[in-house]
């Protein structure tokens, strides 16, 4: 099941760490939205709304908008105020461009379109990091740099994931720019001082962009799960930036565990998720030695998803937290790794499941949660 | 797959059923079950409330949610399903089954009724459900499709229903300052009570259709009653709703059904009871005499405390027409509490006690359980006003609760000091004249900081006091009795310093952190939704 559009908006603006989203919308959007991205980070609140009432669905919502606007500028300490119109204002047809000109505030404000039935999660994604490039400032290239593109806030693990990335490419002698949509709003406008933009699934259009704007090249690779994984993704990176790094890997923490692998050899499992899902089953395919059964993206029709793995003989399933249901019912535990997360935390950043500790972290969680799922009479 | 899917939602609902606590747990036990696999999302996303609600439709998915067999249908896009699987008022058990008709932008300009009709049909062979309810949506709204003339042209073997629930049709935050108010004063008399409803929240809109919908004219049978659950939410539902079908029983009267807690079936039937018990709002019981006859019964705040539920089983008894002859029955019951109770009682008078409570609309009846029905020797009433703030409460409103309050418990004679939003230096000094302090909220962030005062947290087991039946005071006495005096778990909390305690919070808005984005964000809903209420300005003021 798919987010829809204003969804894929809202993760992408609210990457940008210090600025505020103001969602003009009806309170449900605006909940749902952020509801997601408070799990595992329950102070982090620079999202407001407009309220969008029955009084503005008669009337037009633009007071309403111009209102939020002037009060957000006063409340917040922000360099940016980012204005999603959802799917009651495109609609009703509110104006929402000759409002936010219609106003002189001490914050940038840009707004962008993105009523939910007009397009998918990752639409309201993509296009929201093209609006988003209007802030980017032209910037000395800075050599051996990269711009990681394709991250959500509210991703699984994602400050960790975010940090070993990093560190594995620092060892490589790279260094991150800007991670989209994951970095202050400062950090944004450098990213053209990147030699070299890397896609994660997402955001391509962006890359795209800048690479006709700006004549900045773009890799597309898949999200480095396991160890293969990564060190695909570290090579591929070091390669094309010609800083001629082969990484090294530590399988002394697997081999603490080699029975337990031995014994989950040919596990059949199946995964749903968004991007991250295709590199998820190539580690689990390829590395653990499970047999992927079923393999599905979240736009992809839910139901057919399920009856596929009711029909199959997984006994791991690797989802979101909306697929316990599907676990529950066939007995069989549920490995969380792909947004939405909304009943399992991530706090601790140096628990990754990217990069090569976190095939280790992966692997670990894999074996706990198999051993303490309740044996053959569960 | 259509029989296994069927079958999965039955299952889904049925184990959520019984799940919540074990058969053979105490009150107590499931009280604190209920608080730590329930609370931790629940008051989690309570707090975020502070920050915006959700809509209209997520108290519709979760109503239905309710009804064994029954299936939400949303008519809009697809986000609309994606999130509202995750209700607030069911965060433990997401609504996982949630088809939607996907509104795209062709069906915006040429409208949804065709998706709308095939989807009802593909999502009866997929789940064979008893019921499916259509919920539309902010965009179907907008569109204009007509839900009812759709669902009136359908011919399936189940039961359709059309709840109102587009997103932008919701409470305003005047609604509950007014409420509030109203509450406050009839604290000293109760006869005039607020019959008021939030409007919109989803969950009366549900009550509300299947009245008009799904019931059918039955013959009222005579001592028969519904009870409306609106309980999982409340912890230690399952124990309380024991008790009270217990109570009734003894009273002679039985209790037919839970609504909407029940089978499409049973909701048919459920104007055959002689009176409806409600716990939320009154529209849909009104409507249910409009077209049925059967009497309501409001639970109000003054049922709380042994004379509290005394007199409300005397006016359930009354509705039916039992004056008199479920007295004996009634008075046995609170005897046998009562008489169960002395011996906490008699711990308790050996010492002083300040409380720390926050103020509310039960606040007054909570005191008086505290200090009557315990008997627990108070001293010091510590009241904290401050949530009622972060509830968009006005000033002029809180102001006439503090005056209301005052006055209700010098009028029941309680005799101890109340001291509205005490300060830690007030606490501290309050706590050096008592032997102990408890609190039923979660106070060591506010008073234990740099081991400040040393306070009792009763927080969980305060919902052992809110229950329509004595047993529940008796359990929480008991529960007090250990903890004063017991030996279980002392070797442990003498040294705390709580990991919560070292944060630093907003003064007014606890437990929200004192953080600037956050105070900004809650200034930002609070404001913009009070600009929603009729008869505001621009400011959000009356």
């Amino acid at each position: 099941m798919d987010g829809g559009k204003f969804f894929g908006a809202f993760r992408a603006s609210s990457g940008i760490t210090d600025a505020v989203v103001l969602n003009h919308v009806p309170v449900g959007c605006n909940w749902g939205a952020a509801i997601f991205k408070t799990t595992s980070n329950q102070f982090d609140m620079r999202h407001a709304c407009t309220v969008m009432h029955e009084r503005e669905i008669v009337f037009g919502g633009e007071d309403a908008l111009r209102e939020a606007l002037i009060r957000a500028d006063e409340l917040y300490d922000t360099p940016l105020l980012l204005v999603i119109a959802g799917d009651a204002p495109s609609i009703i047809g509110d104006d929402v461009e000759a409002v936010v000109n219609s106003v002189t505030l001490d914050a940038e404000v840009m707004w962008m379109e993105a009523a939910g039935f007009k397009g998918s999660m990752m639409d309201g994604y993509e296009e929201a990091l093209l609006r988003l490039a209007g802030l980017m400032k032209e910037s000395e290239t800075i050599q051996g740099s990269v711009n990681l593109i394709g991250f959500s806030p509210d991703d699984f693990k994602v400050d960790a994931d975010v940090k070993e990335i990093k560190q594995l490419l620092l060892d490589a002698g790279v260094e991150v720019n800007t991670v989209i949509s994951k970095c202050s709003l400062e950090e944004f406008r450098r990213a053209p001082a990147a030699e070299l933009n890397v896609v994660l699934g997402q955001g391509t259009l962006l890359a795209e962009q800048m690479k006709k704007e700006l004549g900045l090249p773009y890799l597309k690779m898949d999200y480095p799960y396991g160890l293969d994984g990564t060190a695909h993704f570290v090579n591929a990176i070091s390669e094309e930036l010609g800083t001629g790094h082969e990484p090294e890997f530590d399988i002394e923490p697997f081999k603490r565990v080699y029975l337990y692998l031995h014994e989950l050899y040919g596990t059949p499992v199946s995964v749903i998720g968004d991007f991250h899902a295709e590199a998820m089953a190539n580690f689990l395919d390829g590395e653990l030695g499970f047999n992927v059964e079923v393999s599905a993206r979240n736009e992809d029709d839910y139901f057919a998803f399920e009856e596929e793995v009711r029909n199959s003989n997984t006994t791991i399933l690797f989802g979101s937290s909306f697929e316990q249901n599907i676990a529950e019912t066939l007995n069989i535990p549920l490995i969380r790794f792909c947004y939405p997360v909304f009943d399992n935390v991530c706090v601790y950043d140096d628990a990754p499941y990217a990069g090569f500790r976190g095939a280790v972290c992966l692997t670990e969680a894999i074996i706990n949660t198999v051993m303490s799922y309740g044996g053959m009479n569960k | 797959m259509q029989t296994k899917m069927n079958g999965d939602i039955n299952m889904q609902i049925s184990e959520q059923l019984p799940d919540m606590a074990n058969n053979n747990e105490s009150v107590l036990q499931e009280i604190f079950r209920d608080r730590v696999f329930n609370g931790i999302r629940q008051g989690t996303t309570w707090q975020f409330h502070r920050y915006g609600i959700n809509c209209k439709l997520s108290g519709s998915v979760y109503a239905v949610s309710e009804i064994e067999g029954a299936i939400s249908l949303i008519h809009g896009p697809a986000g609309c399903a994606f999130h509202q699987r995750l209700t607030p008022r069911k965060m433990y058990a997401p609504i996982y089954n949630l088809p939607c008709t996907d509104l795209d932008e062709n069906d915006v300009i040429y409208g949804g009724e065709d998706k709308l009709r095939e989807k009802i049909g593909e999502v009866y062979h997929m789940f064979h459900p008893s019921l499916i309810a259509v919920l539309p949506t902010c965009v179907s709204g907008l569109v204009g499709d007509d839900v009812s003339g759709v669902i009136t042209e359908l011919d399936l073997p189940c039961d359709l229903l059309h709840v109102p629930s587009e997103g932008f049709a919701h409470r305003s935050r005047e609604s509950l300052d007014m409420m509030m108010r109203d509450y406050a004063e009839s604290w000293k008399d109760p006869s005039r009570s607020p019959a008021y409803d939030l409007r919109g929240c989803g969950h009366e809109e549900v009550m509300f259709s299947i009245v008009d919908q799904l019931m059918e004219e039955q013959e009222i049978a005579p001592n028969l009653v519904n009870i409306e659950s609106f309980g999982r939410f409340t912890y230690g539902f399952r124990s309380e709703l024991a008790e009270i079908k217990h109570i009734f029983g003894e009273m002679g009267v039985s209790v037919n059904l839970t609504l909407p807690t029940c089978t499409v079936e049973e909701i048919k039937r459920a104007p055959a009871a002689e009176l409806n018990i409600v716990t939320r709002n009154l529209r849909w019981a009104e409507r249910m005499k409009e077209r049925f006859g059967n009497d309501y019964l409001r639970k109000w705040f003054f049922y709380f405390g042994f004379d509290g539920v005394e007199k409300f089983y005397h006016d359930a008894a009354s509705k039916l027409g039992l004056d008199g002859e479920a007295d004996a029955a009634i008075r046995k019951e609170k005897t046998q509490s009562l008489q169960e109770l002395e011996k906490y009682q008699k711990i308790f008078a050996r010492d002083d006690f300040a409380v720390s409570t926050q103020g509310f609309f039960f606040t007054p009846y909570l005191a008086r359980i505290y200090a009557t029905d315990l008997k627990l020797p108070i001293k010091y009433l510590c009241v904290d006003m401050q949530l009622l703030k972060a509830l968009n409460i006005s000033e002029e409103t809180i102001e006439v609760m503090i005056t209301n309050m005052q006055e209700a418990f010098e009028e029941w004679g309680l005799g101890f000091e109340v001291v509205t939003n005490p300060t830690l230096d007030e606490m501290s000094e309050i706590a050096k004249k008592v032997d102990h302090v408890l609190s039923d909220r979660i106070t060591p962030p506010i008073y234990g900081k740099g081991g400040g005062v040393g306070v009792m947290d009763i927080s969980a087991t305060r919902y052992l006091l809110f229950r329509t039946g004595f047993s529940g005071i008796v359990e929480f006495g008991k529960y007090l009795a250990e903890k004063l005096h017991g030996e279980r778990g002392k070797t442990y909390q003498n040294n705390r310093e709580p990991i919560i305690s070292r944060f630093n919070y907003d003064k007014i808005h606890y437990p929200m952190l004192d953080d600037n984005r956050c105070s900004a964000s809650r200034e930002m809903w609070s404001g913009m939704w009070s600009m929603k209420s009729e008869g505001c300005d621009n400011n959000g003021r009356r």
